[in-house]
């Protein structure tokens, strides 16, 4: 996982612009160093050096996919569309690349620092959103090994709210989510019913 | 006794797209012959010229280079997007105007430049709402790669899909490129109704050309059957194009003795004629105005009338479709005068409304 770098400081990160030479990238660069990061330019392709970088800002005029090292969407770091042209299909574009703020230019001697905080903390609840989606979608799939489970232990003669009440002690017992215990209890059933079959034959 | 003006003229003469910017110069340079000229006209113009011979990094200084060393405050030039794009921080340092008289992809509306060609609203979606009924929904869509070839494709899918149609390829060339093979393969693979053609300079004549040569092995592919549709080829260009050019179809707001006969065929091509008009509507609003050359473009359009809209700096003008043959472009239809809408907020659209899911 990529170091975070607090809000309150962005003194050391490392900034990449994706920008042809031009008075933009200048103006960008002095801006940057200002605010104390630390900056490096390239063009046509960030390359794999570009993994390290704390915050991408990219050229959305003349941008393509092929100039990113991952898929569109996938920055595994804030990203800053440089936009010249406001056309439409330029800024659907910058979206899919994973624009996370966006700077107009010409660059000039202001926004680069408000487009730095808004780019990370977009970032930031993507990704916190992303992680809460992903642990939900868990859940929602362990809705059928929930049902299972609780039908196993009231199949020992528990009514279904006590057997329940089982299942939420084990997780308790075993520090393990509601879900994940569930799983384990059908497992073991699983295992032990065939067992069973082995003694039987 | 005349009043002395300094204008600036920032066309590249040599480069990818020269044919054009010889075209649009040629325009202006008319238009202040003729303002020089007319013993009536109080204004005498100066032009200082600036040559930024093609490359787009060369017209931000070059632009700014007019500005500091003479007293103009307005240029007319830039032919394509992305130079025009780079004048613009030169002229709001210093208080210039630019203008521009190109067809472009619309969405600008600059408080520094004068839009004296077409956007899309008066090129491309004439072009379609005409092409689809008569040719058919089956399109293959070419274009240079940047932002001209992008964003009239991205709005011509969009249109052609509200329409019920499909898009059948999308294929880009980088500027100057002139391999055509893979476009044309594919235009023989999928037998659309019409080609868009989006290419720019050289990708374009040679785009041009290989699709004559299709043509004469297969039928399907004449200009009767799937055509090519341009906005932004004119007649300046025939000279690389010949034969290549023949059925061509393109919408602009002129053609050379082109427009229901009222027309005498003055100028060479609507780059010609809307640099022209860009110079004369200049003269228009400095004359008996002294000392207007200064003003901020805001205050100089204020209640000044003609045909330059105070609120998008776009212009109204004559939307005309038309086909080349025999080697010059005969009106197919005249569609009136439009408005420019850069940002298409208001275009009327007779596509029905999709559906809305209710829950």
């Amino acid at each position: 996982m990529k170091r975070q770098v607090r809000i309150q400081n962005l003194g050391g990160a490392r900034a990449t612009i994706l920008h042809r030479p031009h008075p933009t990238v200048q103006a960008l660069t002095r801006q940057l160093i200002a605010i104390g990061l630390v900056v490096d330019v390239v063009w046509p392709e960030l390359g794999p050096h570009a993994l390290a970088a704390d915050f991408i800002f990219f050229d959305a005029d003349m941008g393509y996919d092929a100039q990113f090292p991952w898929a569109a969407g996938a920055a595994p770091m804030p990203m800053i569309a440089l936009i010249g042209s406001e056309a439409p299909g330029r800024i659907e574009w910058s979206l899919q690349i994973g624009a996370h703020a966006q700077l107009l230019k010409p660059v000039g001697g202001s926004g680069t620092y408000s487009a730095l905080l808004i780019a990370r903390d977009g970032f930031d609840r993507q990704r916190a959103l992303a992680a809460e989606i992903a642990d939900l979608r868990r859940r929602l799939d362990a809705r059928q090994t929930v049902v299972q489970a609780v039908a196993l232990l009231a199949s020992m003669g528990k009514s279904e709210a006590e057997a329940y009440g089982q299942l939420r002690q084990m997780a308790m017992a075993w520090r393990i989510s509601f879900e994940d215990a569930a799983l384990r209890v059908v497992a073991q059933h699983t295992s032990g019913g065939s067992d069973d079959q082995r003694s039987r034959g | 006794m005349k009043r002395r003006i300094d204008i600036g003229l920032l066309y590249s003469r040599s480069g990818s797209y020269k044919l054009i910017a010889d075209a649009s110069r040629a325009g202006a340079l008319a238009a202040i012959a003729q303002i020089n000229a007319d013993a009536n006209h109080p204004l005498h113009f100066v032009a200082t010229e600036r040559d930024p011979a093609g490359n787009a990094d060369a017209y931000g200084p070059l632009c700014e280079e007019i500005l500091r060393e003479t007293s103009a405050r307005h240029i007319v030039g830039c032919v394509t997007s992305l130079s025009r794009k780079e004048v613009i921080p030169s002229l709001e340092k210093l208080g210039g105007t630019l203008w521009y008289a190109l067809p472009y992809e619309g969405f600008e509306a600059s408080d520094h430049v004068v839009y004296t060609h077409a956007c899309p609203n008066q090129h491309l979606l004439p072009l379609l709402d005409w092409a689809i009924p008569a040719h058919g929904v089956r399109a293959y869509l070419t274009g240079s790669n940047y932002i001209w070839g992008w964003e009239i494709n991205r709005l011509a899918r969009a249109t052609i899909a509200a329409a019920g149609g499909v898009v059948l390829g999308e294929r880009y060339l980088p500027i100057g490129a002139e391999d055509v093979g893979r476009m044309i393969d594919e235009i023989r693979a999928t037998r659309p109704d019409f080609v868009l053609n989006s290419l720019v300079g050289a990708s374009s004549y040679a785009f041009l050309h290989a699709y004559r040569a299709l043509g004469l092995t297969d039928p399907h592919f004449r200009a009767d059957r799937c055509p090519v549709l341009s906005c932004n080829l004119t007649e300046c260009e025939f000279p690389p194009l010949g034969e290549a050019a023949e059925g061509l179809i393109a919408a602009g707001p002129y053609f050379h003795g082109g427009a229901n006969g009222s027309d005498t065929g003055r100028f060479g091509s609507s780059h010609e004629a809307a640099s022209h008009a860009a110079v004369m509507e200049l003269a228009r609003l400095l004359a008996n105005k002294p000392g207007a050359e200064t003003l901020p473009l805001a205050q100089l359009l204020a209640k000044a009338g003609g045909p330059v809209d105070p609120g998008t700096h776009h212009t109204t003008q004559p939307v005309i479709i038309a086909q080349v043959r025999g080697g010059a472009f005969h009106v197919i239809q005249h569609r009136g005068q439009l408005a420019g809408d850069p940002f298409l907020s208001r275009v009327q659209t007779s596509a029905p409304q999709p559906l809305r899911v209710v829950s």
